[in-house]
Formats: structure tokens, sequence, C-alpha cells
């Protein structure tokens, strides 16, 4: 005998008929067009009919198999170059400067995902490592015009370190950021959350951003406790007319650096962009401006404040012809006695949208060294698929 | 008798204009209302060019508000996606494209960008017109060598007017699927607009017959819809290779091509510099006619119909 002191006989024969209620009701339902009425089984029969007549149906004809696949869209970017410095011993140097693998698919239907994968030389041992680029997934479907991105991404200071250096109408980067987020850019991993403001005649979006330090940027290191780095960018997108608009983007970013205290930067930026919406294939007009502001605690009591800027204007002068001239001017953000000052000018032909020749020349003077020149040659060329660009 | 207290008479005023104030607030609040609940019943639609635009807005009615991202006199190809056009997809109930690759540089980006769940690809709210579309030129291997092949096929469909009623058809089934309390509506618009088209039809077929087999010269390769129902023969493109602009060599070529076959017309879109066409134009005689390629090319053409009447009228008269 079971020991069920605890439950009586008549509740033993309630829980039994309660667990195989299912198996009656399943009998029930199945009698069903018996018991029920007539209108009920006609229309079962005439449903037995339908599946009868289904099942006597000639076979659908076979299908022409989808050459569709699930794999992301995938795309590689040449990077080849050649350049000239007028100062030291090796003057002259070409090499394949990046070979950048992007791979973006939707995820499902509420991310996608994004990855570039770049294969790039090592200046100092020549030999070529593989990087991750960026890798990052966004949401598609949160509340209240919010996006989240985690991973690892260019962050949005502004307008050059969002953008990835071949679709830059110069090949060298300014001096005033390269001194600040060195060249890869301020390109660190952790979560981004951007919310659309719900003004109707400007596009605003606020983005923060908050990363672990890991990016290779001067200004900020990866702390040994657990400071983390925080960005906020506003950006603001004024359309003047049918065929000109303007941006006014502002940044704060705050870290900790190697000297194991904060580095602030505040930086603005300004983009005037002219181009004819009916003929926006022929010529153009970019005036792009960006400057940053460094506040950088180096000892107890102490902080350097340095600035830099730099602004281009960008003319297309036909179909396939680009024009950019440069200034540059940078106080290094250690010693902000030493300052740049770079002119530089390029000249892009864009034979179609997958490949593009640039030259470049640059002078530079600054405060400690005599004046030098610097030419670049590059060569984009890209095959797959190729993500648009942004405005 | 009580003596007149001014001041409760006064209260007793002020009383009455306060609730009238409150009534007439009250109303004015209701009718504000009302007129909000009318509006947001409408069906917020962006479609990515002028022609879904006049489609949908023939179809949806007063039920819908549509805007569109490109303008008609615009290259489709090759719209700047301006953070400006994210505004309204981000409160779209609605998205309709073209489809086939015509505007992949551009609206994915835009509609990723969008953070509206209801208007992304395979929402109900995404609707590519191109579904269903009898496809001319598909290639059968994809080579950019040949210059910007589109793998799908020609995505310049909606320049035949048949073509027309498939994608009024997939609009009409978008509309229904987000709002089925006016299905009937749309439907019937829907068998209004093929009626049109079928009339308009044979009014255009009359006019182009006796220039059947006509011999053209066209900037891009975006005419073979069109060029197929009216029974037109484009000979050549001005670009050499589908996006690539055109060469002295290719020039040589199709003023070659002119003269051999007594061609009269070039035709171009309002997105192309004339310059080269212009050329062949001194060298040869030939006409170069601008013509639309889609609704809001010109100022007279408001909807999907206007844009063959003018096409038609602009053919007919130069290959007199």
């Amino acid at each position: 005998m079971l020991n069920m002191g605890f439950i009586n006989k008549k509740e033993l024969i309630f829980v039994t008929l309660f667990l195989l209620q299912p198996f009656f009701a399943i009998t029930t339902f199945a009698q069903v067009p018996t018991d029920s009425t007539a209108t009920d089984s006609v229309l079962l029969k005439q449903v037995e009919e339908q599946m009868q007549a289904n099942a006597n149906e000639q076979p659908a004809p076979a299908q022409t198999r989808s050459s569709l696949n699930f794999n992301p869209d995938m795309g590689v970017i040449g990077d080849f170059q050649s350049s000239y410095i007028s100062r030291g011993k090796k003057n002259f140097d070409m090499y394949l400067n990046e070979t950048e693998v992007s791979l973006q698919a939707v995820v499902d239907p509420y991310i996608r995902a994004d990855f570039f994968l770049t294969f790039g030389r090592d200046p100092v041992t020549g030999k070529y490592g593989a990087a991750v680029e960026e890798g990052y997934l966004t949401t598609l479907s949160l509340p209240a015009k919010l996006q989240l991105k985690a991973g690892k991404f260019r962050e949005a200071v502004g307008r050059i370190n969002p953008t990835h250096p071949h679709a830059l109408p110069f090949i060298d980067l300014p001096n005033a950021y390269v001194n600040l987020f060195g060249e890869e850019g301020l390109n660190d991993e952790g979560l981004s959350l951007s919310w659309l403001l719900p003004t109707k005649s400007v596009y605003q979006e606020l983005v923060f951003q908050t990363t672990s330090g890991f990016s290779e940027s001067p200004a900020f290191t990866r702390s040994e406790g657990n400071r983390l780095v925080y960005l906020a960018h506003l950006k603001n997108f004024f359309t003047l007319s049918d065929n000109a608009t303007l941006e006014l983007g502002l940044t704060g970013i705050s870290g900790p650096n190697d000297s194991a205290r904060t580095t602030n930067i505040a930086a603005g930026d300004l983009t005037y962009k002219w181009k004819p919406v009916q003929l926006n294939t022929y010529h153009s007009i970019t005036w792009q401006s960006e400057f940053y502001y460094s506040n950088n605690h180096n000892a107890p009591g102490n902080s350097i404040n340095s600035f830099g800027l730099y602004s281009f204007f960008e003319y297309q002068l036909a179909q396939r012809w680009f024009l950019t001239a440069r200034y540059d001017y940078a106080q290094k953000p250690y010693n902000k006695s030493i300052t740049e000052q770079a002119y530089s000018l390029s000249a892009g032909w864009y034979a179609t949208e997958f490949s593009k020749i640039e030259v470049e020349a640059k002078t530079t003077d600054d405060t400690i060294q005599s004046r030098f020149y610097q030419a670049w040659l590059r060569w984009i060329f890209v095959i797959g698929a190729h993500g648009a660009h942004q405005y | 008798m009580e003596p007149i207290n001014i001041k409760r008479l006064k209260n007793n005023f002020t009383d009455k204009r306060n609730k009238m104030k409150k009534r007439s607030a009250l109303f004015i609040f209701l009718l504000l209302y009302m007129f909000a609940i009318a509006n947001a019943k409408t069906i917020r639609v962006v479609t990515t060019t002028t022609d879904m635009k006049s489609i949908t807005e023939l179809i949806g009615g007063d039920k819908v508000s549509v805007s569109s991202i490109a303008t008609g006199y615009q290259n489709p190809h090759f719209v700047d996606p301006k953070p400006s056009y994210i505004i309204n997809l981000s409160n779209a109930d609605m998205f309709v494209t073209v489809g086939l690759d015509l505007e992949t540089g551009w609206s994915p980006q835009l509609l990723a960008s969008s953070r509206n769940s209801k208007i992304q690809k395979g929402s109900e709210g995404y609707v590519d017109a191109s579904i269903g579309i009898g496809l001319l030129q598909v290639p059968t291997s994809a080579n950019r060598g040949e210059g910007d092949i589109h793998i799908f096929g020609n995505p310049h469909y909606w320049l035949d007017p048949l073509n027309g009623k498939v994608i009024a058809r997939n609009i009409a089934n978008g509309l229904e699927r987000i709002d089925p309390s006016n299905k009937s509506t749309y439907e019937n618009n829907l068998q209004v607009f093929f009626a049109n088209i079928d009339t308009k039809m044979r009014e255009w077929q009359a006019e182009m017959v006796p220039f059947k087999g006509s011999k053209l010269i066209a900037y891009h390769n975006e005419w073979v819809y069109f060029e197929t129902r009216f029974g037109l023969k484009i000979v050549d493109f001005m670009e050499p290779k589908p996006g690539i602009p055109p060469t002295p060599s290719q020039l040589v070529k199709v003023i070659g091509e002119v003269k051999s076959n007594n061609i009269k017309v070039i035709i171009s879109s309002p997105y192309f510099a004339t310059s080269s066409a212009d050329v062949v134009a001194k060298q040869t005689g030939i006409k170069v006619l601008t013509l639309a390629t889609s609704v809001g090319a010109f100022p007279s053409i408001k909807n999907y119909f206007d844009l063959f009447d003018y096409d038609i009228k602009q053919l007919t008269s130069a290959l007199k």
C-alpha cells in the first residue's frame, strides 16, 4: 500500500480524475460532431470534402530553388597607399595600408549586426595582423525612439571619428584629432544609447556611450580600477533648403588617463553641405570643421588645457572629381606650448562607387621642428556589398 | 427689500463668465481632441519615390498622408541619406519601396536609423512594390565589370503603366494589412485605379501606334519597361555601361549609330547633364528630349497618369 496518510481515498479518486481530464476532453471533442447540431456536421462534411479534394489535387509544380541564403552582406575594401616624407632616412614607401572585411546582416526581428574586420600592417614590425575594427549589435525595435548599440564601435565624436578612414576625402588625419585619439580614433568597447528627440523641424539625436577604455587613443587609458570612459554627443541637423544642410554637434568625453587621473574633452563640429538635389552627382560643396578642447589632469593640482581644430573645404568639380583643402591647428595635449600648423590639398578621382584614387600634399610647421612636407597616393577598391556612408 | 449686493452680483457675473470660459475651453478642447483623433486615424506613409507616393495617394485617398523621400527630378539611385528623412520615417505607419536594389545606396541605412519597428523589412508596414512584377533584364551573372547592374533585374519598372497596377495591388495589400477597417475603401479605389489605367492605356497606345518600332538613343538604361510596352527600340545608351559617364569613344559610336539608323531622338532624364547629348545633337541634328522618369519631374506632372501623358506627348511630337 502506498503511504498516503495525508490524502484520503475520496481525494485520491478526485486527483486521478483531474489528471485524466485531458483524455476525457479529447474524447469529448472527438465526439462533438455526433452530438452537435446539424450545422456543425454540415461544416465538418465540407471540411472533410475539402481535405479530400486537396488530397486528390495534383502536387504543386516544383518551385525553382531560390538562390537566397542567410549569409550576411559581405564586402572587402582594399586600401593601397604610397607615401613621401621630406625628413628622415626613408622618404618613400608603399604598402597595402588596410584590408577591411565587412559582414553585415539583420540578426532577428530585434537586432542587426555589423562586423568590420581589419588586416593592417604594423608600422614597426612590418607584419600584418588581424583586428576587429568594429563589431556591434544595434537594436531595431526599442520603444521611445531609443536605439542601443553594444560591442566595439567608433564612438560618436563629431564627424571624423565615426567615419571609416577610406571614406574621408583626405588620406591623413587632422593633427588635432590624431593627438587626442590616435590613428585608429576613439574606437572602444561598451554600450551606446541614442535617443531621437521628438522635434519635428530639426533632426536632433542625443547619444550616451560608456566604454571600458580599451581604445588606443592617447587621451584615455583603461583604468586599473573600475573607472569607465563616458561620452555624450548631441547632433543637430538643419535643413536650410532642398540643396543645403547644416549640422552642429557637441560632444563631451570624460575618462581615466595614463596618469590615473581624469581627462575631459569638449568638442564641437560644424558641417555645411550644398548638394543640388537635381544634379547631385555633378557638383557639391562641403565645409566641415571640428574643434577639440582637452583638459588633462596629469598630477595633483596640475592640469594641461590644450586646443586643436581642423577645417576643410571640399568642392566637387565634376561627376568624378573632388578637390579638398584643409587647415590644421593643434596644441600638444601633453605640452600646450608645442603647436602644429598644417595645410593640405587633396584631389580625388572617383571612378565608380567602388573605386577611387586620391593624392594629397601636406606641409607642417611646428614650434620645435623645421617645416616638413608629406605626400600620399591612395587607391581604394571595394568588392562585394558596400553599405551607405553617413551623410 | 433687500439691498442689492453689488459684490454678490459681480461675483455671480464673474462666476457665469468663468463658467462660459470653461465651457468654451472645453468645447475647443473637444474640437481639438476630435481633430486629433481624426488626424491620428490617417495612415502615415513614407515612400522612397514620388511615383510610389502618387499611387499610394490614389489608393489611400483621404485615409492616408503620404510623403516621398526622393523628389521627382532626382536620380533615385543616388539620394543622399540626410538625417532629416529619419524624422518622417520614425513616425511612419507604412513604408513603400520600389525595391530590386534601386534604393540600396540609401534606404536601408535610413530604415535602420528610423527606430521604427513597424516599417522594417518583414514587418506589416513594409511594402516592396516590386512583388509580382514581370522583370526584364535579369542578369545571368553578377559582375560589376558590366557597370551598375541590378542583380534582381532592371528596377525602373514603374515606367510601364500596366506595372502601375501591380504596384497599386501591393500598396493596397499593405494598407489593408495595417488598416483592415478601411479595406473596402482601398479595394474600391484600387478598382477605380485599374479602370483608369485601362482607359488611359488605350489612349496612350493609340497615340504611340504610328511610332511603333521607332529607334531611340537613351542616356541611361532606365527605359526598358516603357520601351517594351510602347514598342520602341532603344539602340544604344550615352553611358558606355550603366553608371559610367559618357566617354568620347562612346559618343563616336553613338554618332555612327544615329547616322546609320536615322535616329531622331535621344531621351534623357532631368538629373543627367545634357552636355554629351548636345555634342551628338551638334554632329547629327538629333533632338535631345528630357523626359520625366517620375511624378514631379516637371511642375505639370502631378500624378502617375500625368507622367505618361507628359512623356507620350513629348515623344510623339518629337518623333513626328
